[in-house]
């Protein structure tokens, strides 16, 4: 499975959404995707919805990679995420997200066409293969 | 089971797989004295108590004072708080700690509309001189040593709150003792990142930092208002010999700064000498690193900078074990885990820590697991007897051998960034913070490749069904996360329409008039001014941010209410 789309490589925006501040696993996943050939741009810690749907339509990515860590209110920016996408008519890029997500969310997120949901102890070439495969579906589309 | 089906027995796990420690230090399958050729008991080690502290800052050690018994505590409103203190006191705490909600964290208020959803959710709300009435209503300051985990620029409010606090219920302050988390350098790295994310302005946050310092020394003699957080360092991914090596190279930068200032080195290092750490799972690693961190900061103190007082080459160390240590799966493993990192915390001679808690995975802690964590202070110190003796592994050829080889490590570091121009610009170049981030993906590389185990999580895992059942807290459901945090919003919106307007905003333009750090005037009276006046920790923030040229708001969604 290729890194590359038509003729550029894979360009993914990884973000943590809201105010939450544990970035180690992300910071991780973005410097395995940057191994792998993947183009990623980090927005870092302390964005709104706004912000991260903004700077990926300006970044022309393929996926958008949000991780969330602290308590319950990756149920308001994922789908949030989702829902400004296609507003702004970019629902074509694929969002996918990690960290502690409860069992009982997972339904209504996959009905969103969110995906990943990796968690502590995933391995990261099965999230780094994720997103490459992700964002090669996104080709397809 | 019959005939020849037969349970297969794994062949994998015959032997202990580690040929090295978790930072990468080779390990020999057993240690003679050769391992420690040179070794010198005078020169080395020496007795508890005596330079260079190998062993123990106290002759009697245990047997004298035991270390601060704290629980991790960070808990809806004051209220909430004050009732989990009372319920940790009446079992025995002898320290206590907060943990602050993301919002005040970063010294934004809960009507910011960044803030929706967070107030009191994962740690306590602080916000105005209120909260402090409610968070300390019964409870002595003088007599229980109080800790906190603000560890932004929002630290100095909080104290200037905590000075009020404890003058206005009539408490001597020369008797206050504890610590903050005041230190810039290391937020820079740990609590946003110097070159992405300008929450924390660094000018301000030191600034600010050196002003609650000097406050602290005049007013608060007992309390360590610098403590820097190398836990920090640990749990975004540097191994124990970064940790260590980061955050004295950090300290000696405080060091030079004071030194340049006219202060003689033994006026200030016994302050400022009190470092958090991680305490992980590689048991005589973290041992070796305590003894080995201690030694080194002694050496630093006396040979490098000739202080002469014993106070400046004494370096207490606290410990918050290691969420990062703890598994989701399995929770009832994780209190093995705390346990075994609790007693390399005995073994290292630690002056405080805190067990973390088994539910660190899903939750802060619930009173479930803050009573474990408890007692397991009390196991330790009363029942187990592993108190009773001093640094009781000393001697042991192979802990003397990695305690040296620990320093020498540690040392390597210090002089890397000595050579890099010091540790301020060795993070402005992207240096430190690249040296951690190569050290966790390692890490998680080597668990992808079971070369690193952890029970649960990459071997002997076990389907969820057939974990050991403990009963575990939670987060709030979503709808209830929103409530509390909206219930906060209002009550704090309330305060805002029903104080003395008038009042705030003057004593808020008199903190303004001096706050601009050109002025070099210490703002923390104005602060206890405008907390008097019941401004709130965003408010105070947010002017001493535009009396430096910034904007009132770090994330510029909101203007300044009084303008």
């Amino acid at each position: 499975m290729g890194v590359e789309i038509m003729d550029r490589k894979i360009r993914v925006l990884a973000a943590l959404p809201g105010i939450d501040s544990h970035d180690k696993g992300m910071v991780v996943i973005c410097n395995a995707l940057r191994e792998a050939g993947v183009e990623v741009i980090y927005l870092g810690k302390f964005n709104m919805p706004e912000k991260i749907v903004r700077s990926a339509i300006e970044e022309d990515v393929d996926v958008i990679a949000l991780s969330y860590l602290s308590d319950h209110l990756y149920m308001v920016f994922f789908p949030k995420v989702v829902e400004l996408l296609k507003q702004n008519k970019a629902d074509d890029i694929c969002v996918v997200v990690g960290g502690r997500i409860a069992d009982e969310h997972l339904n209504e997120l996959k009905a969103r066409g969110i995906s990943g949901f990796f968690t502590q102890g995933a391995p990261l070439k099965d999230i780094v293969n994720h997103i490459i495969e992700r964002a090669n579906s996104r080709k397809k589309d | 089971m019959s005939g020849k089906e037969k349970t297969e027995i794994s062949r994998r796990f015959e032997g202990c797989p580690y040929t090295e420690t978790s930072a990468g230090i080779p390990l020999k399958s057993f240690y003679t004295p050769d391992d420690v050729g040179d070794f010198d008991y005078q020169r080395d080690v020496r007795d508890p108590g005596e330079y260079p502290y190998t062993r123990g800052l106290f002759r009697d050690m245990y047997r004298g004072k035991l270390w601060a018994r704290r629980v991790f505590t960070g808990i809806g409103s004051g209220t909430d708080t004050n009732k989990r203190y009372k319920f940790l006191i009446d079992r025995g705490a002898t320290g206590l700690f907060l943990f602050p909600d993301q919002p005040s964290m970063l010294g934004i208020d809960p009507d910011h509309p960044i803030a929706e959803g967070y107030s009191g959710v994962s740690g306590t709300s602080w916000v105005c001189l209120k909260d402090m009435y409610e968070i300390f209503d019964g409870i002595s300051l003088e007599e229980i040593s109080f800790s906190t985990n603000f560890s932004t620029m929002a630290t100095p409010v909080f104290y200037s709150g905590l000075v009020a606090c404890a003058r206005d219920l009539g408490f001597d302050l020369a008797k206050i003792s504890g610590s903050m988390i005041n230190e810039p350098i290391y937020m820079s790295v740990c609590v946003y990142d110097i070159n992405e994310q300008p929450v924390d302005p660094f000018d301000i946050a030191t600034k600010l930092s050196t002003d609650a310092i000097e406050y602290s020394i005049k007013n608060t003699p007992k309390w360590h208002p610098l403590a820097p957080n190398p836990y920090g360092f640990h749990e975004k991914g540097a191994n124990a010999i970064q940790e260590i090596g980061f955050q004295l190279s950090i300290m000696l930068e405080y060091v030079e700064l004071l030194l340049k200032r006219g202060f003689k080195i033994d006026e200030f290092a016994p302050r400022m000498n009190v470092i958090g750490c991680a305490c992980d799972m590689d048991f005589f690693e973290e041992v070796a690193k305590f003894r080995a961190a201690r030694r080194v900061w002694a050496k630093l103190m006396k040979d490098r900078f000739g202080a002469k007082d014993p106070r400046s080459w004494r370096l207490y160390i606290s410990v918050h074990t290691s969420g990062h240590s703890l598994t989701v799966a399995q929770p009832v493993n994780n209190i093995v885990r705390i346990t075994m990192e609790s007693l390399a915390c005995v073994f290292g001679g630690l002056q405080s820590f805190d067990p973390a808690g088994y539910e660190e995975g899903y939750c802060t802690l619930t009173k479930n697991s803050a009573l474990t964590s408890m007692n397991i202070h009390h196991i330790l110190g009363y029942e187990s007897r592993v108190a009773a003796v001093a640094d009781p592994l000393a001697g042991s050829y192979f802990v003397e051998s990695l305690t040296n080889e620990m320093e020498k490590r540690i040392f390597d570091i210090i002089n890397k960034i000595d050579g890099l121009g010091g540790a301020i610009k060795a993070i402005e170049s992207g240096w430190l913070r690249n040296e951690i981030d190569k050290e966790a993906l390692r890490e998680q590389s080597e668990l992808d490749k079971k070369e690193r185990i952890v029970v649960g999580l990459n071997e002997f895992v076990v389907p969820k069904e057939e974990e050991v059942p403990i009963e575990l807290g939670r987060d709030r459901p979503l709808e209830e996360q929103m409530e509390t945090s909206q219930r906060r919003t209002e009550e704090i919106k309330e305060l805002k329409k029903t104080r003395n307007i008038q009042k705030t905003k003057d004593l808020l333009e008199k903190l303004y008039n001096v706050a601009g750090k050109d002025k070099q005037i210490n703002t923390i009276p104005y602060i206890i001014d405008s907390l008097r006046a019941d401004a709130t920790l965003g408010e105070i923030m947010g002017v001493i941010r535009e009396a430096n040229g910034y904007s009132y708001d770090p994330f510029e969604m909101i203007e300044n209410p009084f303008k």
